[in-house]
């Protein structure tokens, strides 16, 4: 066994897509992981059912606001089904995607096998940010492409009608819905950041899940009490509902632009707080 | 700071510290909760060497080894890994470091192979054409390559620990950090980490090797540290360890001369001069065997047998600590 | 009805003000600041427009929940979006979050959409109607409308205008501020009057064009942040794309059509918002004045029977402002259309937002006092509640 053969590989070129690519298949090949992915899935396909076996009986036409309009026109089950995931659901993906990110390692203990590897804590702490985003945005593109099929398959697809009562033409109307999903991916990432810094301060995973779900669910609560309206703009889930604006006549960009501010400002605070803790922190799991 | 050890930390053979693996100074960790975990030690491991790094569970031993690593921050003083200070020089000098830390951990729901791939992929110096080959390797070295597609959770704690150690021999390492590498393995397992550890230290690695089970290690190691509550209580060369333990002399005489033997002894100046049947013993201190044969020979008594007894670490340990060393807490 | 009530007279401030006071500049008058309003053309342009109430009524948290529905205009916060160009076609949009509440005006004709129903209300003039509207249009393009034949010239209306706010107030300018990123005149208008509950109100003027940009109305308790607020966060001068300002009915949505009456353009009221119907009495002056209506069926309106809602004095009320008849269209009570409220538990809302004292029950706000007796009469005026359960002793 010859001693010293270092470096191997003298080009750090390629080496972070390395261990990017190895987090990827570990998020993703993830059996956990994948159930959440489908139980997300199966959202707009059973909204799309329900909707589709009660559309000519007493039932039809129910339910808040647009959900009503689905059967009219598939392209709403992707919207419908968003709004139902937003509140809960999706919160409820991402805080045990992103709350795991760490923690998980670390009660597992892989941590540390990987930090003797060595891998730098902060490119650590980065691949970890990509593989919890990355899988956030599944999570929202998963509700999307089973809502775009099942709607087309359920209701068909046709001119899109407005909040403001104006009918578009079907090409405009799937813009608006991927602006739409596009938005809803990107409100994810102040969320993404509050996740992976629990999960920087703790080693039971569960407890960073936890947490993070209780931020969203708690901001949401928060952001319903007139008398917190000053601090309403700063929460966040404040602009969350902001994707409406893609379904309004003439979509206020400043009002989008506020919400990933928004978004931008948290994942920069807790994105901060996360590598402050990880770099400093003593790994003794 | 430190209490005088019983054996200064000269004694590494007088190896200069350009010459050591690694070093430490002072180094003490004292966790919030204000336990001190360890408590100003200066290991100081000679490259080369198989340096046994023993002491009770609780000791310090895998807090120590986890500030070598740079996984935990000193609260005081520094540790050297390879010339580097850690953790400061970690990405530096990790690379050339295989380590087993507390332990074996890996992902349940990935293969053996697949979990070697991922700790190999992570190591941006290695290289990924040899990934394979490497990680095949090091299964093969230490007997796993029969379970290397079997989900990691349906291993034995010998399989794990197994995994664990070639994880550590992915790559070649200059210096390997073994934390009791011999849990859970059968007398097999154990023999062949010893044997392991020795082909390591004949390739030219240094190797840190702990255990709180002596006996397993002991007959490898060329350098022995000895923790007890947060204190390195001793180190050294094995052999000068050894030689330096308080010997006694065991001499086998007929049951009329006992009497002449216990003065002889005692005329040679020698302590704690008891009888038990016909056996004299005493303290041999500097005293040269020879000269006591000699003087029992000259004194014209009966020498039926003569024996040099010196103690070994386990009882060098129960002397420094007054503690068994399984149960020191 | 509280909510018909609150919300008239929101809406019904700001036109009333935009004619007494006006946009100015630093160095000229308030009357002439009137004056260069009431000649100021109508702009064409869009925007959003945030209406704020502090009026200290209990929270009403299920606002939220509803979409875009004009309850919410009783408390919090609303954002509206606005366009118009600045003639006969119009657009506004209640916004809630992920609904809207549309209101288009295009000429003689109108529409409501609810997305959260997707339900439309179409609104035309019968045949008569809809020949004196275009009759009406024609003459004012000449410039030579009615109504303004009867009123004295624009500078005149603003002296008058001016005069009157004067004799119950004093009307001076603030110091120049911005709205919606504009330079923007402030013009005051401060109760004589101690025993109102309003401080004074607020009109902020683009210095530009001379469009009212916000309006701030203060409760006298309150010096920090004003009781009703209404203001561009937004505004972009220009005429809106042909799209935003036309209406078709979208498939699938419920419709219903409904003839309104052109009111009767009546100069003699054109300083006066609306005559007093029958049974309507007010007692004292100016921002001290309190309406009292008689004979009014409390529980048939909680129940949302529209024949208690029609025989509201006042239900059909005309304002002469086109501004003010919009929105006060948009947001009174549609007839035959149930209750704005919709399906709230406006019984609940009542008791929510009332309290019970000897004469009734009373509702207090920050800048308005509502006592329903217990007789069936209805006082409502600008005082502290004490005052109306004196009125109705």
């Amino acid at each position: 066994m010859s001693l010293v053969d270092l470096p191997e590989a003298p080009s750090t070129r390629g080496a972070l897509g390395r261990l990017a690519r190895s987090e990827l298949r570990l998020v993703f090949g993830r059996r956990r992981n994948i159930v959440l992915l489908i139980g997300l899935a199966l959202v707009p396909l059973v909204l799309g059912l329900v909707l589709f076996l009660t559309q000519d009986s007493a039932l039809g036409g129910q339910g808040p606001g647009f959900i009503g309009n689905v059967t009219g026109n598939g392209l709403f089950l992707v919207v419908a089904a968003l709004f139902i995931c937003l509140p809960f659901l999706l919160p409820l993906t991402i805080g045990i995607a992103s709350g795991d990110s760490v923690a998980g390692e670390a009660s597992a203990g892989t941590l540390r096998y990987l930090l003797v590897v060595p891998v730098s804590r902060t490119r650590l702490l980065g691949v970890k940010a990509l593989g919890a985003l990355l899988f956030a945005g599944a999570a929202v593109l998963s509700i999307a492409v089973v809502g775009l099929v099942a709607g087309a398959v359920f209701f068909g697809l046709r001119d899109i009608t407005l909040l403001s009562g104006t009918t578009v033409p079907l090409l405009d109307g799937v813009v608006r819905v991927a602006g739409i999903v596009a938005y809803v991916g990107l409100s994810m990432t102040g969320l993404v950041a509050v996740g992976l810094f629990f999960s920087t301060l703790t080693e039971v995973p569960v407890g960073a899940m936890a947490a993070t779900v209780v931020v969203a669910i708690v901001s949401g609560v928060l952001d319903q009490l007139p008398a917190l309206h000053v601090i309403a703009p700063a929460l966040l889930t404040h602009h969350w509902l902001g994707f409406a604006e893609f379904l309004r006549l003439e979509p206020d960009w400043g009002v989008l632009g506020q919400g990933l501010t928004l978004q931008a400002a948290w994942v920069a605070i807790f994105g901060a707080l996360a590598w402050s803790r990880f770099t400093t922190a003593d790994v003794s799991s | 700071m430190t209490e005088p050890l019983p054996v200064p930390a000269s004694s590494t053979g007088g190896a200069g510290t350009g010459d050591l693996a690694i070093r430490t100074e002072r180094l003490t960790k004292q966790f919030r909760s204000g336990q001190v975990a360890v408590d100003g030690i200066d290991l100081h491991v000679p490259r080369g060497a198989v340096y046994g790094f023993l002491g009770p569970n609780g000791s310090g031993k895998t807090t120590t080894i986890r500030m070598l690593l740079g996984l935990v921050r000193p609260t005081s003083g520094h540790a050297e890994l390879l010339g580097g200070r850690m953790p400061e020089a970690g990405l530096d000098v990790l690379p050339r470091v295989g380590a087993l830390v507390e332990g074996p951990a890996f992902h349940p729901y990935l293969t053996g192979r697949a979990n070697l791939a991922r700790l190999d992929a992570s190591d941006a110096t290695a290289n990924p054409r040899t990934s394979r080959r490497r990680s095949d390797e090091a299964l093969e070295r230490v007997g796993l390559s029969a379970a290397a597609s079997k989900p990691y959770r349906q291993y034995s704690l010998g399989m794990k620990q197994r995994l664990g150690l070639a994880a550590a021999l992915l790559r070649p390492r200059e210096l390997l950090v073994l934390d009791e590498p011999t849990n859970g393995l059968d007398p097999q397992g154990t023999r062949e980490v010893r044997h392991l550890v020795r082909e390591l230290a004949d390739g030219g690695s240094t190797v840190l090797v702990s255990s709180h089970l002596l006996a397993e290690i002991e007959q490898v190691c060329s350098h022995i540290g000895i923790m007890g509550r947060g204190r390195l209580l001793l180190q050294g060369d094995r052999g000068e360890l050894t030689a330096r333990g308080a010997a006694r002399v065991l001499v086998q005489t007929s049951s009329d001369h006992v009497a002449a033997v216990a003065e002889v002894l005692a005329a040679l100046g020698m302590a704690e001069v008891s009888v038990e049947g016909t056996t004299v013993t005493a303290l041999l201190d500097d005293t040269p065997p020879e000269k006591v044969s000699a003087a029992i020979v000259h004194a014209g008594v009966d020498l039926l047998g003569l024996e040099v007894r010196r103690p070994n670490l386990e009882q060098i340990f129960v002397e420094l600590t007054g503690e068994g060393f399984d149960v020191a807490r | 009805m509280v909510v018909a009530v609150a919300v008239g007279i929101g809406f019904a401030a700001p036109p009333l003000l935009a004619t007494a006071g006006s946009d100015g500049l630093p160095t000229i008058t308030p009357e002439q600041l009137a004056e260069q309003v009431a000649a100021a053309e109508q702009q064409p342009l869009s925007g959003t427009v945030v209406y704020t109430a502090r009026l200290g009524l209990p929270e009403l948290p299920f606002s939220k929940v509803t979409g875009a529905n004009p309850v919410s205009l009783l408390g919090g916060s609303s954002t509206m979006r606005v366009w118009t160009d600045g003639a006969e076609r119009s657009r506004a949009a209640l916004l809630g979050d992920v609904s809207e509440y549309s209101v288009v005006q295009d000429g003689p004709q109108a529409w409501t959409y609810s997305s959260t129903d997707n339900a439309v209300v179409h609104y035309t003039l019968d045949d008569a109607d809809t020949a004196r509207y275009d009759d009406l249009a024609a003459k004012a393009e000449a410039g030579d409308l009615p109504v303004e034949g009867d009123l004295p010239t624009p500078a005149e209306a603003a002296r008058q205008a001016v005069t009157m706010a004067k004799a119950f107030s004093t009307v001076t300018l603030d110091a120049q501020t911005e709205v919606a990123g504009r330079d923007a005149y402030q013009l005051v208008v401060t109760p004589t009057s101690q025993t109102t509950l309003i401080g004074r109100i607020v009109v902020a003027v683009d210095a530009a064009t001379s469009t009212p940009l916000r309006l701030q109305v203060w409760s006298r308790a309150d010096a920090q942040t004003p009781a009703l607020e209404l203001g561009f966060t937004d505004v972009t001068f220009g005429t809106p794309a042909d799209s935003v300002l036309s209406f078709s009915t979208p498939p699938g949505a419920s419709t219903k059509d409904v003839v309104v009456a052109l009111p009767e353009h009546d100069a003699t009221t054109a300083t006066v918002p609306g005559a007093l119907p029958e049974g309507v009495t007010v007692s004292g002056l100016g921002w001290d004045s309190v309406v009292q209506v008689a004979g009014v069926d409390v529980a048939g309106l909680l129940a949302g029977d529209p024949a208690a809602a029609s025989a509201l004095p006042g239900a059909d009320r005309q304002f002469d402002s086109k501004g003010a008849q919009q929105l006060y269209d948009q947001f009174a009570p549609e007839k035959d259309a149930g209750s704005p409220l919709g399906t709230l538990d406006t019984s609940a809302l009542y008791d929510q937002l009332t309290t019970a004292v000897p004469e009734g029950r009373l509702l207090s706000s920050a800048l308005l006092s509502v006592l329903v007796t217990d007789d069936g009469r209805v006082l409502v005026g600008a005082v502290p509640g004490e005052t109306l359960q004196a009125l109705a002793r």
